[in-house]
């Protein structure tokens, strides 16, 4: 796992790029605790979105769980092969299981969210 | 100590019963804590997954006409109005909030004791598991644990997931589904839903009215919905060393105005038919 991602307790992670955009994904922690994906919902783009805002939904078998804004921006990509082949998101979580690019409102945003310690923590703390 | 909140609300419509289980997830967070909600459908209602196609809904001729709402959790379609439907919500933070399986396990495993304790054997459908489904035109003979998301598999009682409760069907080594779970995943909350069929539903035909206990056991009296309930709830708290405490009255009440305006999203056709 790259060391420059940091994650929402909500388990998705964010990779700054460059020209100022991030990329987003969910943690290869949810992927697991999901098991059995079967549909995701992605962002249109173009959409704006608040952090903590729910952007999309993805289907494991018999629950649904939205997926939330790391980060408030435009989405200005997706995706788009990802619904098709979901299985993307455990082989690669960090990488080929991106969800989508959010151009942020205030790149400063980035410092309210977890370093990768202080995520494997709170995943570490986490009932089972 | 831990505290399993259960309230008994009367019937109502599909809107106002899916807002009021929103109403509840958002009790528990509140809470911090476990709480169920019990509750009965004015009509005929058909709620639909999260995820189903609106498409695939209009095309089953045996629901036409019957009221369809949409429910925020994930699943196969149900016809309610003969089951004993429920809404359950824990914190993630909660040790049955972390995962999808542990909370169904937790609730399904209590109903297996509970249909014992009344002479009704029931079991937990297995992960892998491939027992054939008591009717051959229902569905394929080999079940799944993962939906096929085809016209044979639009209903929930049509489904085979792992930790599904199953009774042994009317002909010699099949088996029906009674009872299935779908779960919405919220930022810092789980809601359930769960139907336990408990009668054949006769105001639908084939492919949408099942087997239901009553069918399926032979010389028991299927005990109703208040009795079963409250011996389930029991178990569910013993299971994780709460106290039970039952509400005097419904959910609903005081709450009227929040329900209300939260049910118009689930009247609305750009929810229903949003797949």
């Amino acid at each position: 796992m790259a060391a420059d991602l940091k994650f929402a307790k909500t388990h998705e992670w964010v990779r700054p790029e460059s020209g100022g955009v991030v990329t987003v994904g969910i943690s290869s922690y949810a992927v697991e605790a999901l098991t059995d994906l079967v549909f995701m919902q992605l962002p249109a783009v173009g959409r704006k979105v608040k952090a903590g805002e729910s952007f999309g939904e993805i289907e494991s078998v018999k629950a649904v769980s939205d997926l939330y804004a790391p980060i408030s921006g435009e989405i200005v990509e997706v995706n788009s092969a990802l619904p098709g082949k979901l299985e993307t998101l455990g082989k690669d979580p960090y990488g080929e299981g991106w969800v989508a690019r959010i151009k942020p409102d205030n790149p400063a945003e980035m410092d309210g969210l977890l370093d990768r310690t202080s995520y494997d923590a709170l995943v570490g703390s986490q009932p089972h | 100590m831990n505290t399993l909140t259960i309230w008994w609300d009367g019937a109502a419509d599909g809107p106002t019963n899916m807002a009021a289980d929103e109403c509840l997830a958002a009790e528990a967070e509140r809470r911090g804590s476990l709480v169920l909600r019990f509750y009965g459908w004015s009509d005929t209602t058909i709620s639909l997954g999260g995820f189903q196609k609106i498409g695939d809904a209009r095309q089953v001729e045996a629901i036409r006409g019957v009221p369809l709402v949409r429910r925020p959790s994930g699943g196969g379609a149900i016809v309610h109005g003969s089951d004993l439907t429920y809404a359950a919500a824990v914190p993630k933070s909660h040790p049955w909030g972390a995962s999808p399986q542990v909370f169904y396990d937790a609730l399904h495993g209590a109903m297996v004791e509970v249909l014992a304790e009344l002479g009704i054997r029931a079991w937990p459908h297995p992960a892998g598991g491939s027992t054939p489904v008591s009717s051959p035109k229902r569905a394929p003979a080999v079940t799944v644990d993962r939906p096929l998301h085809d016209e044979a598999q639009f209903f929930c009682f049509d489904r085979r997931a792992s930790g599904d409760l199953v009774m042994a069907g009317p002909a010699e080594g099949t088996s029906s589904k009674i009872m299935g779970s779908a779960q919405r995943r919220l930022a810092s909350v789980v809601l359930q839903h769960g139907s336990l069929l408990l009668r054949r539903n006769t105001t639908v035909g084939n492919p949408a009215c099942h087997p239901a206990v009553a069918d399926l056991v032979v010389g028991l009296e299927v005990p109703d919905e208040a009795v079963l309930s409250l011996a389930w709830g029991r178990r569910i708290a013993r299971g994780l060393g709460a106290m039970l405490r039952e509400e005097d009255g419904p959910f609903l009440r005081g709450m009227e105005s929040e329900v209300a305006a939260q049910a118009s999203r689930f009247r609305e056709e750009w929810w229903t038919a949003r797949r």
